[in-house]
């Protein structure tokens, strides 16, 4: 608000974006804005078209109308060096962990200074002394510094997502993307990523937007709820006060037939069984 | 991606519940010859089988005109004895010597294979469907790699025995070139079949095209990528023999000397250590892949299975508490040397060593590289224009039909063999174990033995020409025919397999009924690809004197008719190219 560069703090901000995949709409005039250091979770059954939000932001896809803005920079517009730079500030955490498995964890945390090396790397000695004890560094932050010269195939799902959480700080971001981070682990590891996601965002005052199945997880571990429904906006709320009785109402509302809202329950109220059971 | 997960989850658990509760077959009234529905025949299958047919009819007509006879085959044994009765013992070269030009061999071949795994990282950079930077360039490369693989890497040895005349040089370079083809397209199939999560990582983090190649793709590519560099390592080992018929150093041209000269028992006794090398390169070469997927399993491979398997059975220690002292990040900065570290770094040293010592033993002249641009305009007006010579274009094209027909013939004769020796090597068919065990050893060995190293053998042994070059190609195809065919009968599904044993029905029954009928696409494919090579090879043999094409080749690049010789090379390279063209549509037909 001082600066007249960056007139708000607002770090996210998609005005009316549409994106269409040949017939099918996976976003439809979809505006919403983030400020910095909020936690956002994105609720939204599967197909509803949080991954393809999420790729938007960060660049790796384009709105086929409407515009996103990302910390003040016009992402649609952006390419090649300052393209990355951009995505180096946003840090992307993936349901599937996605690190590389021949690699040493080590490397794997590594990958995430590329943006910051000028050409190829291979092997850990290219990256020197300095990025190796930032890695190091982040590894330990996570709980994993001995793991660091283990190949990161061997590790456990729940380890693997915290590796991606380092290599994700290895960049340094100001944003934190996450991609139903949890959605492939077991309850317990998917409570000790959350927990360290949410940990580490208070820390470094990161925002984040997150995507999630589970309506228990979201209110208690989110500030604000954004509902999607076939790639439109059905719901943008704090958190606070929130039940989830009233989420589910939401949703009732919007759903057009029984069989959606049946959809909607299976799908919402399945991911609140483990935290109901433990 | 989720989404596609979830969804296969479902149907998985889907069919898992229909194959617990087995709807009967609904059965409405009517006669079943009436109900039952016509069999759709597409136009291109019919061709497709026709033209399977008609290289069947040609290949047993080939193989007739060739006139392998058994009565032929044993009258020229007594021929061979009385061949031994007049050259003697098999005599070998002093010891210096002959390590020197084992060594020579080795490294020569070496650094071909090197250059053209060095070349093929771009190719197949180029040539891959998710790293391409577009359609064009993906064609280009493909077309490269096309155009370098249908030149025999005589050809290429030819153009530079000229231009470099002496020395190691030709020679690494004409297998450089020529094993482009093969190694950048296994090059691109392997980063084609990559996960491309962890390259998504790499690029939502910032990194450059680049960067995702070489921290992405690469290191999920490199067991392959090695794989298929020893892989034909072994194939060049075999093949660079025919390299010292046309004047590149080595064991090769050793032996043509000793035959030249009429020394047949030196002759045949560098014949026993080429031999005898290639099939030492294959164990060695084999034993380093199985130890490199120890260490990185593929995740396809049985040992990868096994370390998943262990994985879940161990449950995550650090969930239990007893997570190990963790050191400060400082004092980490040093990689322990644990056993891998060591395992992964003798061999990395002996792997450098090997590439330094083939490098020095070739002792190649790097000057050579600046002068010899020189001479490259007078040579290429020498090879062009094409031209048959004094030849007749008739007898020409009549050479290039006989080495057609050899390799047919061969092919023929290869497939009949390949069947019953596959069929008994695969696990799932294979009446024993031992018979098993047995056949494997049988293909591994007959793997090992160059093609033209057997020609030569039998001609030089029987006095037959092309009858002995046919032989020697179809033995040499029954090892990797063989290999190829076990290896698919042992990929089936084993379901149906069960169901007919289960019906009761004998072995043989189970093996025409199940077995066979799902290896049979493969069978189709393995064949072409085998008549592919079979093609490749006959062009070569004539240089031995076994017939075809090669002949001429080796006689019009000898009397310095270099248009002859760029003639010769356009009528392989059509033929090639045709086959090619017919084994890709063979393959799409039958999908
Ligand atoms: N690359 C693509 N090409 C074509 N269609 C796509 C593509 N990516 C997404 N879609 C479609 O866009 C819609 C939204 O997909 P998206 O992956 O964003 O949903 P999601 O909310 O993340 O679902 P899930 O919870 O299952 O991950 C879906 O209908 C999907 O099929
Ligand atoms: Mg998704």
């Amino acid at each position: 608000m001082t600066n007249p560069q960056t007139p708000t703090d607002t770090v996210i901000t998609l005005s009316s974006v549409t994106k269409r995949f040949g017939a099918t709409t996976a976003l439809n005039g979809v505006s919403i804005e983030v400020e910095r250091g909020e936690i956002v979770v994105l609720l939204g059954l599967s197909g509803s078209g949080k991954s393809t939000l999420l790729r938007h932001v960060d660049g790796l896809e384009q709105p086929t109308d409407g515009s996103i803005k990302v910390l003040g920079e016009n992402v649609a517009g952006l390419s090649g060096r300052p393209l990355r730079t951009l995505r180096s500030k946003v840090g992307f955490i993936f349901q599937q962990f996605e690190l590389v498995p021949s690699l040493s964890v080590l490397e794997n945390v590594l990958t995430g200074a590329l943006a910051t090396l000028r050409g190829p790397r291979l092997g850990l000695w290219s990256y020197g002394r300095a990025n190796k004890l930032a890695a190091l560094g982040h590894l330990d932050r996570v709980g994993l510094l001995d793991r660091a010269y283990q190949r990161a195939d061997t590790l456990s799902g729940g380890q693997q997502q915290r590796v991606a959480i380092a290599r994700a700080l290895m960049q340094n971001p100001e944003i934190l993307l996450a991609d139903e981070p949890v959605a492939s682990l077991d309850p317990e590891s998917s409570d000790q990523v959350m927990a360290l996601i949410r940990e580490i965002a208070l820390d470094r005052g990161l925002t984040v937007l997150c995507s999630l199945h589970q309506v228990d997880l979201a209110l208690s571990w989110a500030d604000r709820i954004v509902g999607l429904r076939h790639g439109e906006v059905v719901l943008d709320t704090p958190t606070v006060g929130l039940t989830k009785a009233q989420v589910m109402e939401i949703y009732g509302r919007v759903a057009t037939t029984t069989s959606e809202l049946q959809a909607i329950e299976a799908e919402l109220l399945v991911g609140s069984i483990p935290d109901s059971a433990r | 991606m989720s989404t596609a997960t979830r969804t296969s989850a479902v149907r998985r658990a889907g069919s898992r519940s229909g194959a617990r509760e087995p709807s009967g077959p609904q059965t409405p009234p009517g006669s079943a010859a009436v109900r039952a529905p016509r069999r759709r025949i597409s136009p291109e299958r019919v061709a497709a089988a026709l033209t399977l047919v008609a290289l069947l009819a040609a290949s047993i007509v080939a193989l007739n005109s060739i006139g392998i006879d058994p009565a032929k085959m044993a009258r020229s044994w007594s021929n061979a004895e009385r061949f031994f009765g007049r050259v003697g013992a098999i005599t070998f070269p002093e010891p210096g010597e002959l390590l020197y030009f084992t060594a020579l061999t080795v490294g020569l071949v070496i650094c071909g294979t090197l250059l053209a795994a060095v070349i093929s990282v771009p190719v197949a950079y180029l040539a891959a469907s998710n790293t391409t930077p577009g359609n064009g360039w993906r064609a280009f490369a493909r077309f490269f790699g096309v155009l370098t693989r249908s030149i025999p890497d005589v050809v290429f040895a030819m153009v530079f025995v000229l231009i470099f005349s002496l020395g190691a040089l030709p020679g690494i370079l004409a297998i450089g070139i020529h094993s482009i083809g093969m190694i950048s397209k296994m090059f691109a199939d392997a980063i084609e079949q990559i996960d491309e999560g962890p390259r998504l990582a790499i690029r939502a983090g910032g990194g450059s095209k680049l960067q995702e190649f070489t921290a992405g793709v690469l290191p999920q590519v490199m067991p392959s990528w090695v794989a298929t560099v020893l892989h034909r390592n072994d194939i060049n080992l075999r093949g660079s023999v025919i390299l010292g018929y046309i004047g590149v150093v080595g064991l090769g041209m050793q032996m043509s000397f000793a035959f030249k000269s009429l020394d047949y028992g030196l002759g045949l006794g560098y014949a026993v250590v080429i031999f005898v090398l290639c099939v030492a390169m294959e164990v060695v070469s084999s034993a380093v892949r199985a130890a490199m997927l120890g260490i990185q399993p593929t995740g396809r491979g049985l040992g990868d299975r096994m370390l998943r398997g262990l994985r879940r059975i161990r449950p995550g220690s650090e969930r239990l508490g007893v997570q190990a002292a963790a050191a400060s990040p400082a004092a980490m900065l040093r990689r322990p040397w644990n056993g891998e570290r060591v395992r992964n770094t003798v061999w990395g040293w002996i792997a450098a060593a090997v590439v330094v010592g083939s490098i020095l033993i070739c002792d190649i002249q790097w000057g050579d590289f600046i002068t010899v641009w020189a001479k490259v305009p007078e040579i290429a007006a020498q090879f062009w224009p094409p031209s048959f010579g004094s030849y007749d274009a008739s007898a020409m094209f009549e050479a290039m039909g006989e080495t057609i027909s050899i390799a047919l013939a061969a092919t023929l004769l290869t497939v009949i063999v390949s069947i019953v020796v596959g069929s008994l090597a695969a696990r799932n068919v294979a009446p024993t174990r031992g018979v098993r065990a047995g056949m494997r050893l049988l293909l591994v060995v007959v793997r090992g033995i160059p093609e033209i190293i057997l020609a030569i053998v039998l001609i030089v042994i029987s006095g037959l020409g092309t009858q002995a070059g046919t032989i020697a190609l179809a033995i040499g195809g029954v090892g990797l025919l063989g290999k190829l065919l076990a290896d698919s009968f042992e990929e089936v599904k084993a379901g149906p397999e069960r169901a007919l044993t289960a019906a009761g029905a004998s072995r043989l029954q189970v093996y025409a009924g199940a077995t066979v009928p799902q290896g049979l696409r493969a069978m189709i494919g393995h064949t072409f690809y085998m008549i592919d090579c079979n093609i490749r090879s006959a062009t070569l043999l004539g240089i031995v004197g076994a017939g075809g094409v090669g002949y001429y080749l080796l006689n019009a690049s000898q009397g310095s008719h270099y248009g002859i010789v760029t003639a010769i090379v356009l009528m392989i390279l059509v033929t090639v190219l045709l086959v090619e063209g017919l084994a890709i549509w063979m393959r799409r037909v039958f999908r």
